[in-house]
């Protein structure tokens, strides 16, 4: 089944055919209304921040505990944390992200950073509740039904649990990971998080440099994935966070990094956008450019991470243009993303149901 | 040229205090006026479409001035012409 369409009709008689203008794009209303709304968020400026080294699970696959930021010694020192964030503030970070191993083990450290930077999420396993003085947006990785997640991160009754500590929590959305072996068990999934009133999310796992275990994603349990996405947010619209965009451009054959190109500073020596203000700080609040990314240690060319695609494909907007329905497909991606990460931002209708190809980004950016 | 680009800054950014006229062509629009990159992104797209030339995304970080995106697409222009 081709859930993808190429760019449609341009709308501006007066151009050439196959070619319109910005302008023309925004002549549009629905389109004109949704940039207006999502362009407020573009002062967003994002940084990560690995707050322990600490973890209460251990998961087959997880990126934190890859390369060298797994051996650095935790600043333990909530004074030492404000301090950075502070220094953050000032040069232009409002955005913040707080990952692991797992941040939850710290929680005077996240109100130490909350104090200074109130705009933000936290990357957990959901297994230990976060202060609600904490008021950053909270997401809770699945990575499958309890007998999986007990198999894959050795945690038994996870799923049981994280909805017991976080259903009705306001700040919470939780993220399915999925990976080549739980595809069929997100439905399951999503229902039981349905019930409880839980939002979700999906995100794609995304292999670490050398990982040679059997969550990697195929051909094959792509196309099926992107299926399972599309089934799921249209049979549940009112809890998944997502857009067929989303699912088109994450489950593309070739990685996001590949189709966009990562604007990182780890694949991105250029000055510019998160280039230039992007920093991963380790838990000893170190930070190295050239392994600075979202989610470090992961393998480029199968990156399919939604943490990253939040930063990738939104900086891409100039490659969305090639047609009324691209930018659409555009728009639908970014409001997904702040409906994810934004506590308090909700998600809107999706403008396309079937979404330009996220192969037609990458030749607007060939073609430059 | 000039006054046209300070126009299109000044509308889409919603800038203050500022006109078309008054407009510092010489002004860092990152530094100074704290122009973040999608801003940046947005303008670029709209003055594509007012000049009928395409910015190489390579370009973007050297895009800090008035006078400098001048600049760029008189170079665009002629590299078209």
């Amino acid at each position: 089944m081709d859930l993808t369409v190429p760019a449609t009709t341009p709308a501006n008689p007066s151009l050439p055919k196959g070619e319109c203008t910005f302008a023309d794009i925004l002549k549009h209303p629905d389109i004109a209304d949704r940039f207006t709304l999502v362009r407020k968020y573009f002062y967003l400026r994002e940084s990560t921040y690995d707050m322990t080294c600490r973890c209460n699970v251990r998961c087959d696959g997880c990126y934190y505990y890859e390369g060298d930021k797994q051996n650095v010694r935790d600043n333990v020192d909530p004074e030492a944390w404000r301090k950075l964030f502070s220094a953050e503030k000032a040069r232009g970070i409002t955005f913040v992200v707080l990952a692991g191993a797992e941040p939850a083990l710290v929680p005077d450290l996240l109100e130490a950073c909350y104090g200074e930077i109130p705009l933000g999420a936290i990357a957990s396993n959901g297994l230990v509740k976060i202060p609600e003085a904490v008021g950053y947006r909270i997401h809770i990785s699945v990575w499958g039904d309890d007998a999986t997640s007990e198999r894959v991160r050795r945690a038994k009754r996870m799923l049981e649990r994280q909805i017991e500590i976080y259903a009705g929590d306001p700040r919470a959305v939780f993220v399915y990971t999925f990976t080549r072996e739980n595809i069929a068990e997100a439905r399951g999934v999503v229902d039981q998080l349905a019930k409880h009133g839980c939002k979700v999310t999906f995100n794609m796992f995304s292999a670490t440099v050398g990982y040679a275990g059997s969550l990697t994603h195929t051909p094959a349990s792509l196309v099926d994935t992107r299926k399972a996405m599309l089934a799921l947010l249209a049979d549940y619209p009112e809890q998944v966070l997502f857009s067929p965009y989303s699912a088109a451009a994450h489950t593309d054959a070739l990685s996001l990094h590949n189709l966009y190109s990562c604007p990182y500073p780890r694949q991105n020596q250029v000055q510019f956008g998160l280039g230039r203000s992007f920093r991963q700080y380790r838990s000893d609040l170190t930070w190295v450019r050239e392994a600075a990314c979202c989610v470090p240690d992961t393998d480029c060319a199968d990156c399919r991470h939604y943490a990253a695609g939040s930063a990738i494909v939104t900086a891409r907007m100039n490659r969305h243009i090639g047609s009324p329905d691209q930018f659409r497909s555009w728009l639908d991606y970014v409001d997904t993303y702040l409906a994810v990460w934004v506590q308090g931002y909700g998600k809107h209708s999706n403008l396309c149901a079937v979404p330009a190809a996220p192969s037609l980004a990458l030749q607007n950016g060939a073609a430059r | 040229m000039e006054r046209r680009i300070a126009e299109i800054l000044i509308q889409e950014l919603k800038l203050e205090n500022v006109t078309p006229d008054t407009f510092d062509v010489s002004t860092d629009l990152v530094k100074e006026l704290g122009i973040d990159s999608m801003d940046l992104t947005t303008v670029v797209l709209v003055l594509q479409g007012e000049y009928k030339v395409k910015f190489d995304e390579d370009a973007y970080p050297a895009l800090t001035s008035v006078r400098a995106i001048a600049e760029q697409i008189r170079q665009l222009q002629g590299m078209v012409s």
